[in-house]
């Protein structure tokens, strides 16, 4: 039997947890979300004949007393507002030492656990160079041991495309929601103008980059053969300090990047390194983002 | 140049070793090494220069070559090269230091013995470090201290350590023994060194088949001495009482001298004697010294010569020994003559009646009767009663003719008699084991037993009838008492000599079998016994003064060999041989360490590979960044190379 991804002493911690948007999204929240519109939350669809057993306080008066016939108003009932997790499944997320693709499931599923226990619409949707098939729970937390069970199956293969993604996202969810990117965000092509996508298509973003220290500071010297985990393309180069230093520079430039697409969105971006306990990245830089509260 | 640690061969062979294994792990370390990442473009925005086509080749061939200089260096100082001196191995030398007595000769403010030390530790510094050397000590005996030895401290502590010994030198055979060894054990020879004085004796003075290789460092020989060469001691055969005492005492100077020899025993002056001798001659001096107790003789020179060991001689003397001989008999005055005469013999005379089985005496006789216990000490029965006899009487007659003796037999030994008729005598019916030494035709008359105590059972009495006047009576009882207590009757002779090879003149007819020679703690010393025209010699060998015993039978020399045997000329070197301590190397001629200055050539190579291609070249290239345009640019053509 395969290991748990979060331990019980965790998940009991978690549940303190609300995942927190900062957007107006048309929709009922779940939970202990509140919304600043008043009202119900429904939208008038149609009208139709009355038949007996009808809610009365459907009618419409109105057109009774002007036609004398009973019309019923029918409403559309807004679904909860989804909050949907990007899982970067490509076959980078494998490098480091510390395999950022078991990082990118803990996390996943904390976040997971934190939105069922408050009673969100969770759609895990992994990705590549492509969408995959997507796991949508709600309803409460006994919802989670499928949801687990979904991330915990889950192999990284492909690479990163986020253009593709971005695109099949958009017309795969029409709803504006939550969208959390579990990423490394370490495309060879650029990733800014996909998040942009999302961004403008409505969705608030929660860009959650995760990298191994490799990733940022390689600690080799010498001459080096590299290999890209995803192409199979080879390099052989020199590396030395001060090479270290311009590619932790670029490193970071990158990085930077995905903030700023982040925080220009009214989202949030969150950097983890996967040397950080997936604890304490929750209970600290995750919580003092205000992805989660 | 010189190696001393490893040969050339080696070196060569450790560098090759070494030098490949630096070289795999250099192509190792310098390899490209095999890494995979999560993405590729930010190491082309890191400007780092790829290469695509080197591959297991040498990317830094300086930093190699530098390398391998480096140790190359460290390797040739461990083998420890040596500038100056290109023979390949050192020379094998023995230096056979002279440890005889006369090295003990007071010279200057100290001895000879502490200018040979000198002499041989100056030799030593003469020649170059790796030559080996063997010290030999030479005295009687060749006795080498140090096998072939390279080590200067050893061979010194050994020099110092050695001693003048107690003997004679015999160079010819020191001599021998280091030829023998330079060719068995060297492995390149050198020189054969004598270092002392080359005082030997006469025979050896014109020594001349000596070694080619002989060099001779002589200490100063002619020193003035007079010694005593030997002391005899016996007792005089015509008075027991006193010690006949001989002298003999040498100048072995060469100027004449007169000296005053004194004799003490027992600290009371014994004689004195002034003697004059000339260059190497020896005097004899004989005294006379009454004394039955016991002590201790000495013989001193009174003289100041160069070598005072030889001026002084103690000789222990042992009391007078005598037999003490109880005679039970009612007839005394027949048997006082007969017992009385030999001054050894104490008789004491008492009748049977007071016989006592054990009273204090070395022998019985019981004349004509029969203890009521038997004897506990040897005893003589005189014509004992057949009845309790313990030898069986077989008759007793009147007119007995004595016919035979047996000479062959211990108490027998040199006694005859012509028709001699015996009065009254009995015969007995001698036990298995029982020595017949006189018959007649009717039986033994005289039987002896070697029981314990022994028994002499006399068939006649010795002081009656015929045999009263028979030259043969006083022998027979006289071998009795030899053969019962042999220690009283033992003939003692005392010598101090020298130590080394002894002779002693023996009988003739004296078998090997029969001569014991005893060191001190009674161990036996090998001795030889040789035949010449005088007689047989019997010669041993004692190498260190104490006190060596000879025992032939009833006679017994005691060799005090306390007396240094002294060589008695200067050996006279041939001319030939090379002489004196030969000049050391000096300057451009002594060998010249070079390991330090490889060892550090090495290290600053080593340095200089970590400072220019090493760990610290990030730190460097970064400090060039900031210094200088000219380092740069010499950072970048290291970085290309």
């Amino acid at each position: 039997m395969p290991e748990p991804l979060l331990d019980r002493h965790f998940l009991e911690r978690l549940e303190r947890l609300t995942i927190q948007w900062q957007n107006s999204l048309p929709g009922l929240v779940g939970g202990h979300n509140t919304s600043r519109f008043a009202g119900s939350g429904q939208e008038f669809l149609d009208h139709r004949q009355f038949h007996h057993g009808d809610d009365l306080r459907a009618v419409n008066w109105r057109a009774f007393l002007r036609l004398e016939k009973l019309f019923l108003k029918m409403f559309q009932l807004e679904p909860r507002i989804p909050v949907r997790l990007l899982i970067d499944i490509s076959k980078s997320m494998e490098t480091g030492e510390i395999d950022k693709f078991h990082y990118a499931q803990r996390l996943a599923a904390a976040l997971c656990y934190v939105g069922l226990v408050r009673l969100d619409s969770i759609c895990l949707q992994p990705f590549s160079n492509k969408l995959h098939d997507a796991f949508t729970a709600s309803g409460g937390r006994h919802r989670f041991t499928p949801a687990m069970n979904f991330l915990s199956a889950l192999e990284p293969s492909g690479q990163t495309n986020f253009l593709e993604c971005s695109r099949q996202f958009c017309s795969k969810y029409p709803q504006r929601g939550l969208t959390l990117v579990i990423s490394d965000f370490l495309d060879d092509r650029d990733c800014e103008k996909p998040l942009q996508y999302l961004a403008d298509f409505g969705h608030e973003l929660i860009l959650l980059q995760i990298w191994a220290d490799e990733d940022r500071q390689p600690p080799w010297e010498g001459e080096l053969e590299i290999e890209d985990a995803e192409t199979g393309q080879k390099v052989e180069l020199s590396f030395d300090g001060d090479a270290r230093a311009q590619y932790t520079a670029a490193f970071d430039a990158h990085a930077d990047l995905i903030r700023k697409v982040a925080e220009r969105n009214n989202g949030r971006y969150l950097g983890v390194p996967t040397s950080i306990p997936i604890e304490q990245a929750i209970f600290g830089p995750l919580v003092k983002s205000g992805a989660v509260a | 140049m010189n190696f001393l640690n490893l040969g050339l061969g080696e070196l060569l062979g450790l560098v090759g070793a070494i030098s490949a294994g630096v070289v795999a792990l250099y192509l190792l370390d310098r390899s490209k090494r095999h890494q995979l990442v999560a993405t590729l473009r930010f190491w082309s925005a890191a400007d780092v220069r790829t290469e695509l086509k080197h591959r297991r080749r040498i990317q830094q061939p300086w930093s190699l070559l530098l390398q391998l200089i480096s140790l190359a260096l460290l390797l040739t100082a461990i083998a420890g090269p040596q500038l100056g001196i290109f023979d390949a191995a050192g020379r094998d030398h023995v230096i056979v230091l002279d440890t005889s007595a006369w090295m003990g000769s007071r010279a200057g403010q100290g001895i000879l013995m502490d200018q040979a030390k000198a002499n041989a530790r100056a030799y030593l510094r003469s020649i170059p470090r790796r030559d080996r050397v063997m010290l030999v000590r030479a005295d009687a005996l060749a006795t080498p201290a140090t096998a072939f030895e390279s080590s200067r401290s050893v061979l010194e502590s050994a020099i110092q350590q050695s001693q003048p010994g107690a003997s004679e030198l015999n160079l010819a055979q020191a001599l021998e023994f280091a030829d023998r060894a330079q060719k068995l054990q060297s492995q390149r020879a050198g020189e054969i060194v004598f270092v002392g004085a080359a005082r030997v004796s006469e025979e050896e003075a014109a020594l001349s088949a000596v070694p080619a290789n002989l060099r001779v460092v002589t200490t100063s020989s002619t020193l003035e001495n007079v010694g005593l060469r030997k002391i005899s001691m016996r007792r005089s055969p015509s008075t027991p009482d006193n010690w006949d005492i001989f002298v003999v005492v040498r100048n072995y100077g060469v100027r004449p001298q007169s000296v005053d020899l004194g004799l003490q025993f027992s600290k009371s002056p014994a004689g004195s004697r002034r003697l004059t001798l000339g260059p190497g001659a020896e005097e004899q001096a004989t005294f006379s010294y009454a004394a039955k107790s016991g002590g201790f003789l000495e013989a001193r020179l009174n003289v100041r010569d160069a070598f005072p060991q030889d001026d002084r001689a103690v000789v222990e003397l042992p009391p007078q020994a005598s037999s003490h001989v109880v005679i039970y008999s009612t007839e005394p005055q027949l048997l006082r003559p007969l017992f009385g005469a030999n001054p050894q013999v104490e008789a004491v005379f008492d009748s049977p009646d007071k016989f006592d089985p054990a009273v204090k005496a070395d022998v019985m006789v019981l004349d004509r009767f029969t203890p009521p216990s038997a004897p506990r000490v040897p005893s003589i029965w005189i014509q004992p009663p057949s009845s309790g006899s313990p030898v069986s009487v077989r008759a007793t007659k009147a007119g007995m003719r004595l016919d035979q003796w047996h000479p062959e037999t211990i108490i027998g030994a040199g006694i005859r008699t012509r028709d001699v008729t015996l009065e009254t005598a009995e015969s007995f019916s001698p036990a298995a084991g029982d020595i017949t030494v006189a018959e007649t035709s009717d039986g033994p008359v005289v039987v002896a037993r070697e029981s314990n105590p022994k028994q002499v059972f006399i068939g006649f009495h010795p002081g009656r009838g015929s045999m009263k006047y028979q030259l043969a009576t006083p022998l027979l009882i006289a071998n009795i008492l030899r053969w019962m207590t042999p220690g009283a009757f033992r003939q003692w002779e005392f010598q101090a000599g020298t130590v080394g090879m002894v002779n002693v003149p023996v009988d003739k007819d004296a078998k090997a079998d029969d001569i014991h020679v005893l060191d001190s703690q009674d161990r036996s010393l090998p001795f030889t016994l040789d035949n010449d025209n005088s007689g047989n010699n019997l010669r041993f060998f004692s190498g260190s003064p104490g006190t060596v015993r000879v025992r032939m039978g009833d006679r017994e020399m005691v060799y005090s060999l306390t007396l240094p045997d002294v060589g008695e000329v200067p050996w006279r070197v041939p001319a030939s041989v090379h002489k004196g301590v030969p000049r050391p190397l000096l300057g451009d001629a002594a060998p010249r360490d070079l390991w330090p200055w490889l060892a550090l050539l090495g290290g600053f190579g080593l340095l200089a590979d970590w400072l220019l291609y090493g760990r610290s070249r990030a730190f460097r290239l970064r400090a060039a960044r900031t210094m200088s345009p000219h380092f740069k640019k010499m950072a970048q053509w290291r970085k290309a190379s």
